[in-house]
């Protein structure tokens, strides 16, 4: 019997966390990934893409993974706080609240969104997904096929479906993340954690590629994304002691995509949908900025010194921001405590703007966009939205933080998320009209199986 | 050989091991049902008086049975106990309701060791650690040390006997050796009846709650049960559903939800 069926459609989407386009646009070109630039000669296009809003893994993963904008699907940061409430949490699948593109290919979704609307009739079978380690899918729900959570994902065992996924990757040694925790402490060592993370992560991808049946196979490296918060400064400067590494660890990036995309290749009979994409891209960091320590001197934020995070907000408070650059009015309809009138929002807004868009280091405007919530996000989700997102200028790293007393600060980081360089390898036939967003990907692939 | 047996035997292999390689090392007693079963194959290895000190990471938060069941022991088992106390902070009033819970953990458990490890010059730490113990213990795993010189990881799983307890200990200057890592929750029960091991009252049922796993005091919540004796214990386990550490798992994932948001800058 043959296991796979000449007719059967297959896709296979390589996620490369935090890969920007000017990069692999640079790498591709200087020859330290031949081989991907042999498949883009065989029928695929490089493109720029847009990131989610606010541009983190979290976010745009999510973004990805349903198709839908934050207003839809409700995933704004890692970090939240509960409605009607300051208790911070740290929002994952279960309060995702629009359906994945697994879920709707296996017909195994139990919500509904603009995108699986479209859909639902026209994938006429249940088609079964290998999904591994897709950030923020914490805990795995059942689905058709396999998944294992990535970034954060606590306990291996709750961050896998089925449970033969997790007895299979806990007996190999399998790693959710490296531990970036090390990092400050032995940065050579972290370099070396990297190779081996990938080497575990590439082991347990090609064991389920090779041993399980699927029609879509999708695959993340984390890695990258590791890599370049802790070098991305080596990654064009040859001076840089790091350099080699950075390069070595594209060059393994680059075979091993050679090596999955040809297997693929074989599979599918040179049929499938083969898909590469990057969640945000990444530039050097030139200061972080406290956006909560820029609102205290504005006198809109104030502080108490007990409580957890949040819960320290005190009553004439006017406004907060969650990471990175989330702005939350102090609302009296959607706060405990707040004091903004629905009526003096307006105003509020617009004072909070003008500031931010005054903020400048040694000179240079901070602050690039920003965007009031109406402008950016659409649907079921959208009051749960921040009132105002900012994107920053390159080498701007705005954080969340509460515990700082300067706005500005080094940064132990080499390097920062951008919105506007991530990237995704496309077919060449799919026509694109304008600068694709991370979310229009989910709607080739749904438009694949249909 | 039966199963218990081979158990014991495996982990007092590995601690007279452990105490061969290091002699500057010592063990961390939670005074849990872990740990104690550990000190009681800690005794068991050499025959009656253990050759290295017992650390006691002493948050201040602990229950009162804790503190008592700890000195009984202390007494009876001739132990030379260390207490960690990170005092600095303590005295500042760090508590899990006055800074962050992780902030709470991090300074009064982490802090803590590190200060006694740096105190007395310790090069290794023998834990109570079990693989199927909450995952994010036992799968959360560090990168062994390839170039180990360490010949006696049996087995040849050294990432699983170096498994990492990241939350206890940053500094890589010493090493983390878990003797009872093979043990489940049932065989942790079957071995103190076997043993009759005296065991901190709070695991026992008292007004249709008891404690599976115990911590600090205002972290730990009860489970509901009504299992009075180790054998009613050890009933309610072969037939449970939930997790030994659902009383505490949550809060834990947040921690260690909130470290790894941190070590990347999103906190």
């Amino acid at each position: 019997m043959k296991l796979f069926s000449k007719k059967t459609k297959k896709a296979l989407i390589i996620g490369i966390d935090g890969v920007p386009h000017s990069l692999l646009s640079t790498y591709i070109k200087n020859g330290i990934m031949p081989n991907l630039k042999k498949i883009l000669s065989q029928g695929f296009a490089l493109h720029q893409m847009n990131a989610s809003i606010p541009d983190i893994s979290s976010v745009s993963w999510t973004s990805f993974a349903t198709g839908v904008n934050p207003g839809e699907h409700g995933i704004y940061g890692f970090t939240d706080l509960r409605p009607q409430s300051y208790s911070l949490y740290f929002p994952n699948s279960k309060d995702r609240k629009a359906p994945t593109f697994w879920e709707l290919l296996g017909k195994t979704a139990d919500t509904t969104s603009s995108l699986s609307q479209q859909y639902l009739s026209k994938i006429n079978r249940s088609y079964r997904s290998i999904v591994l380690n897709m950030p923020h899918t914490y805990p795995a729900y059942p689905m058709n096929g396999i998944l294992v959570s990535g970034f954060v994902a606590i306990d291996l065992k709750k961050a896998t479906y089925p449970d033969s996924a997790f007895t299979y990757l806990s007996r190999m040694g399998y790693l959710i993340d490296v531990a970036a925790e090390k990092a400050k402490e032995d940065k050579a060592a972290f370099m070396k954690s990297l190779f081996e993370c990938f080497e575990v992560r590439k082991k347990a991808i090609s064991h389920f590629f090779t041993q399980e049946p699927w029609d879509l196979f999708f695959a993340c490296i984390t890695e990258t994304d590791r890599l370049h918060h802790f070098f991305f400064d080596a990654s064009t400067d040859k001076e840089n002691p790091y350099y080699q590494s950075f390069l070595r660890f594209y060059a393994e990036l680059d075979n091993w995509i050679q090596t999955l995309y040809n297997d693929f290749v074989h599979l599918s009979d040179g049929k499938g949908l083969f898909v590469i994409l990057s969640d945000h891209g990444f530039a050097p960091i030139k200061k972080e900025v406290y956006i909560n320590q820029f609102l205290k001197e504005k006198g809109l934020l104030f502080l108490r010194d007990e409580g957890d995070f949040y819960e320290r907000i005190e009553n004439k408070t006017t406004a907060f921001n969650l990471d990175p650059c989330r702005i939350y009015i102090h609302d009296k309809m959607a706060y405990p405590n707040g004091r903004i009138r629905r009526e003096e929002k307006a105003e509020v807004l617009t004072k909070i703007k003008e500031a931010l868009k005054a903020l400048k280091e040694d000179g240079n405007p901070v602050i690039d966009r920003i965007y009031q919530k109406e402008e950016i996000y659409h649907g079921s989700q959208t009051e749960r939205a921040p009132d105002l997102v900012c994107l920053p200028n390159e080498g701007y790293d705005l954080k969340g933080s509460l515990e700082k007393n300067r706005i500005f600060s080094d940064s132990p980081f080499k390097g920062m998320h951008t919105w506007h360089d991530a990237c995704c390898v496309l077919p060449d036939h799919i026509a694109i009209s304008k600068k694709p967003s991370v979310e229009n990907l989910t709607d080739y692939i749904l438009q694949y199986y249909s | 050989m039966d199963h218990l047996t081979r158990l014991e035997n495996k982990s007092i292999y590995i601690i007279r091991e452990a105490y061969y390689q290091f002699k500057d090392i010592a063990m961390l007693w939670s005074v849990g049902k872990d740990s104690t079963t550990m000190l009681w194959l800690c005794r068991k290895a050499f025959f009656g008086h253990i050759p290295f000190p017992i650390i006691h990471i002493d948050t201040s938060y602990k229950f009162p049975e804790m503190y008592r069941f700890r000195d009984e022991r202390v007494k009876e088992w001739n132990l030379d106990l260390l207490i960690g106390r990170n005092e600095e902070k303590l005295n500042e009033g760090m508590g899990p309701t006055q800074g962050s819970k992780l902030d709470c953990c991090n300074e009064l458990k982490t802090n803590a060791l590190k200060l006694v490890i740096k105190k007395y010059h310790l090069k290794a730490i023998l834990l109570g650690i079990r693989r199927d113990e909450h995952g994010i213990r036992a799968k959360e795993r560090y990168f062994s040390p390839r170039d180990s010189q360490f010949k006696w990881d049996y087995e040849n799983q050294p990432a699983e006997l170096w498994d990492q307890y990241q939350s206890m200990v940053e500094e890589e200057e010493h090493f983390r050796i878990h003797p009872i890592l093979h043990f489940t929750e049932l065989d942790v029960w079957s071995y103190v009846k076997r043993e009759g091991l005296p065991i901190v009252p709070l695991y026992f049922s008292k007004n249709g709650k008891r404690f599976r796993s115990i911590g600090c005091a205002p972290c730990c919540s009860p489970i509901d049960s009504n299992a009075q004796t180790i054998d009613e214990i050890v009933e309610e386990i072969r037939t449970t559903k939930t997790s030994e550490r659902s009383g505490r798992a949550q809060d834990k994932e947040n921690i260690y939800t909130m470290q790894k948001l941190r070590a990347l800058g999103y906190m």
